[in-house]
């Protein structure tokens, strides 16, 4: 359901129903699908994907085995609700929402909610004959608000959620995000033009983890490994970060967007440590992956829906918590940015250089935090900003729960966290010379 | 209708797709699936409910509707909100069908792939391995109807072919992905063609370094200008300038760019993967212009941002929002070639990493790869640097403008360069 200026203007119901049939040979992967459930169009389309298989696999002559199933985990969500939330409920917190971000500030000129409440319910059935069903809730608020003074402008944007139920918001609350939103878009409606070059940096707690997502986890995804195409290939037991950097991917975190009771291969979702003190200690697989590595899934085989292949994916990347004090963090910098949020970032796998757009900045001067700054990018290269981590806060924190992951045209889920994190280098993209 | 909808639209998109990925000697995934989507928007009395998914029982879409209505009580009564005036469709062949495309063997599709993987391979020593080489094409049917009696179909076929060499050096592995789409076979490019295409991308960034912080001009690279000009279809989008998220809200009739700033939307180019002949809610496609020598004249509508905002329709309705049909800049004389000679300093821009926050405020940031120009020569390749202006500027900074326009997509853009932007990099020397 979506508000925009003052009145629930559009509600959408969508409900997708199908079946996916993957057969694996080798390094090749056949797929088809079907929207029509019938005996006929499921083995039409089981058929199909064998075929397809053979078709690829010239030279494999036997099907692989695959990994047998561990114990599903104890539910790490609820997984027996069935129905969707009444809209008159999703539609009362869209509109405690609009009156929360603008009851603030008269120069807040727009707002823009959603809220969606999802279920998927999904069977894997595999050819060693297990079987699994799980039920995964998903529910999202976000408020965006524009504001505006003249030409000026500035946007804001906060959303919570996760695997849970819309009771979510009695304690994490419309008017909480909405006032969230509504401050960022001030604070960018103020902010200057932000300064181009490299500068000291600190990294916000939390929403940071984007950084461990771009900068390290997606070079470790096992299929780039399997390929030999990531910058982190054949380099396990290697140290790839300064001593301070421990990274991990957990899937069972609960209500997190990145966790589930198992994988989309049926495979448990676990604590996958990659990088422990500076050292690069695993990938993140799926089952094709591990198995053309020798190695195990780490659970990490995941799909947008019954219409797309699995692939390896990051479930929830985050770095545990270091000793520094963000205070002192701050006042140890003599010139530099303190990125505090950001909306989103990319990464090159093979070289491993990055970008995040910072949401909410501000300049560090002689200690302390002055002005905030305009959105601008950030860019950096990964394994140097990892030897570059010069503190690890004591703030640890999984970001607010609304982070979506793109890859290969798919999109799944997922949660970060990071502390804070001071780096001695990193090259900010303003527009302002005089300051660079 | 009878569940009690005062009016009421069915989308239904058809297709058939293949997909297919080589790496090395094999085909690594292969996807064939015919999909059906059906969408409905129901109005009732000034409230909007949309369907979407995968019912297609009569059952399944009556209980589908009603769940709909049910939730389109909470909407807010919003008199504009309703299916467009007319119903008059065109009569127009855009030449949007290759039967060339279903009649391709499998084995002629999977060649493709195949080529691509080989010609990488075997177009430059240094390219040690790759990503895959992706062959899609696809046959699209569109279906509209709605309840004051439009009743259209439409059906366009697709084909797009894409590589990523990999080149290691050292720990790093260089990578680019390049590739070309078209509505027909006879029009893609060779497979040969774009390997090697994607093979120079790929070797040219071997031995790149970071270059000093500084301001310069920029030329974008044709795919790296469309990837420009999509920033700047979301500020002429009437969706977000009504909300007042667009930088360009208020400024129609106003000066923002160069003379050299001719932008169009046009739904009706023969044969372009943009064009339809009519838009998602069955308003006739059109040409719009968007910017005439650098002066803002119109922002691109659907139906209902146009009522809102006293305006026609452009034919601009895509499922669920407002979409470009093909977005572009009009092309110059001269050569890329031609340009690069006549640029004393700059950057050739050939790919851009990031995506825009906002189009509230017009600043664009963004992470970017490419080739130093000195005394029109190109010189070292350089990384790991941004480069950052805002909108407005860099409109207005547009002072050439490249021949090489082509419609492979819904943006495109020919190569045009920009007088001064600000780069950041390395501390610059002192």
């Amino acid at each position: 359901m979506r508000l925009q200026e003052g009145a629930i203007h559009e509600a959408g119901l969508s409900e997708n129903l199908g079946a996916g049939v993957r057969v694996v040979v080798g390094e090749s992967a056949g797929y088809a699908y079907t929207e029509e459930l019938s005996e006929e169009r499921l083995l039409e389309a089981a058929a199909r994907a064998a075929a397809i298989a053979r078709l690829t696999a010239e030279g494999s002559s036997h099907a692989d085995r695959l990994e047998p199933l561990e114990r599903s985990r104890d539910a790490l969500y609820d997984r027996t609700r069935t129905e969707n939330a009444a809209p008159a409920h999703l539609a009362a917190l869209l509109e405690r929402a609009e009156i929360a971000a603008r009851a603030g500030d008269a120069r807040i000129v727009g707002v823009n909610a959603h809220v969606v409440d999802e279920l998927q319910e999904l069977w894997i059935a595999r050819s060693d004959g297990s079987f699994r069903f799980d039920r995964r809730p998903m529910v999202t608020l976000g408020v965006q608000c524009i504001a505006r003074t003249g030409q000026e402008r500035g946007t804001g944007y906060c959303a919570d959620g996760g695997r849970t139920s819309i009771a979510f918001f009695e304690s994490t609350t419309p008017e909480e995000l909405a006032r969230e939103s509504a401050r960022i878009a001030v604070v960018n409606l103020e902010a200057r033009p932000a300064p181009a070059g490299e500068f000291e940096t600190l990294l916000g707690a939390g929403g940071g983890g984007v950084l461990l997502h771009e900068a390290v986890g997606h070079g470790l995804e096992g299929d780039f490994n399997r390929r030999g195409v990531s910058l982190y290939s054949g380099r396990i037991g290697e140290r790839v970060a300064s001593d301070s950097v421990t990274i991990y991917d957990d899937g069972d975190i609960p209500e997190e967007r990145g966790s589930a009771s198992f994988d989309d291969e049926g495979t448990p979702c676990g604590h996958t440590v990659l990088v422990e003190r500076g050292i690069l200690r695993g990938y993140m697989h799926d089952e094709l992956n591990a198995r053309l590595m020798g190695m195990r899934s780490t659970g990490n085989g995941r799909r947008q829906s019954f219409r797309h292949l699995p692939q390896p994916r990051m479930c929830n990347t985050y770095m545990p918590p270091g000793n520094a004090n963000l205070d002192e963090m701050i006042a140890s910098i003599d010139r530099g940015i303190y990125a505090k949020s950001f909306a989103g970032g990319q990464v090159d796998i093979g070289k491993g250089d990055f970008v995040f757009m910072i949401a909410e900045g501000y300049l560090i001067e002689r200690g302390r935090l002055g002005a905030a700054v305009k959105n601008a990018t950030i860019v950096g290269n990964g394994p140097d900003a990892m030897t570059k981590v010069t503190a690890v806060g004591n703030d640890a924190r999984l970001a607010r729960r609304h982070y979506t992951c793109g890859k290969g045209g798919q999109y799944v889920p997922v949660g970060v966290g990071m502390p804070s994190l001071k780096i001695s280098a990193m090259s900010l993209g303003g527009t302002d010379s005089a300051r660079g | 209708m009878a569940a009690g909808a005062s009016d009421a639209e069915a989308r239904i998109v058809v297709a058939r797709r293949f997909s297919a990925q080589a790496r090395g000697e094999r085909i690594t995934k292969l996807d064939v699936s015919d999909g059906r989507s059906l969408s409905m928007r129901l109005f009732l009395g000034g409230r909007k409910a949309t369907l979407t998914g995968t019912h297609w029982s009569d059952e399944e879409i009556r209980s589908g509707v009603t769940s709909a209505l049910e939730q389109a009580r909470y909407i807010g009564v919003d008199a504009i909100a309703g299916l467009p005036d007319s119903c008059a469709l065109p009569d127009l062949d855009l030449d949007l069908y290759d039967t060339a495309v279903e009649k391709r063997t499998d084995e002629a599709r999977l060649e493709d792939a195949r080529c691509l993987e080989r010609s990488i391979r075997a177009s430059d020593p240094r390219i040690d391995n790759s990503n895959g080489s992706n062959y899609q094409d696809a046959c699209v049917t569109m279906a509209l109807a709605n309840s004051r009696g439009l009743l259209g179909s439409y059906r366009g076929t697709q084909l797009a072919i894409s590589t990523s060499p990999v080149a290691s050096e050292g720990a790093y592995k260089r990578t680019a992905h390049y590739g070309n789409a078209s509505r027909f076979l006879s029009r893609l490019d060779a497979p040969e063609r774009v390997a090697r295409e994607a093979v120079r991308r790929t070797v040219v960034f071997c031995g790149a370094t970071k270059p000093p912080t500084q301001s310069t001009a920029i030329l974008f690279d044709r795919e790296v200008a469309a990837a420009v000009l999509d920033d700047l279809f979301a500020a002429c989008n009437a969706a977000n300038v009504a909300v007042g998220n667009s930088w360009l809200a208020d400024r129609i009739g106003e000066r923002i760019g160069s003379e050299l700033l001719d932008i169009v939307d046009d739904g009706t180019i023969p044969g372009a993967l943009g064009s339809s002949p009519f838009d998602a809610e069955g308003v006739p496609s059109q040409r719009t212009t968007v910017f005439e020598r650098g002066v803002l004249r119109s922002f691109l509508f659907d139906t209902y941002y146009a009522r809102r905002l006293g305006a026609r329709s452009t034919g601009n309705a895509s499922g669920g929002g407002v979409g470009p049909n093909t977005f572009f800049l009009a092309p110059g004389k001269r050569t890329p070639e031609e340009l690069i000679a006549a640029t004393t300093r700059g950057i050739l821009v050939l790919e851009t990493i990031g995506f825009a926050t906002e189009h509230a405020s017009g600043l664009y940031s963004r992470g970017a790869r490419g080739i130093a120009i000195r005394d029109g020569e190109l010189a070292e390749s350089i990384e790991e640097f941004t480069i950052a202006a805002p909108f407005p500027e860099i409109l207005a900074g547009i002072d050439a403008v490249a021949n090489d326009l082509i419609f492979d997509g819904s943006m495109a853009s020919p190569s045009f360069r920009v007088a001064e932007m600000q780069v950041s990099g390395s501390p610059s020397a002192p």
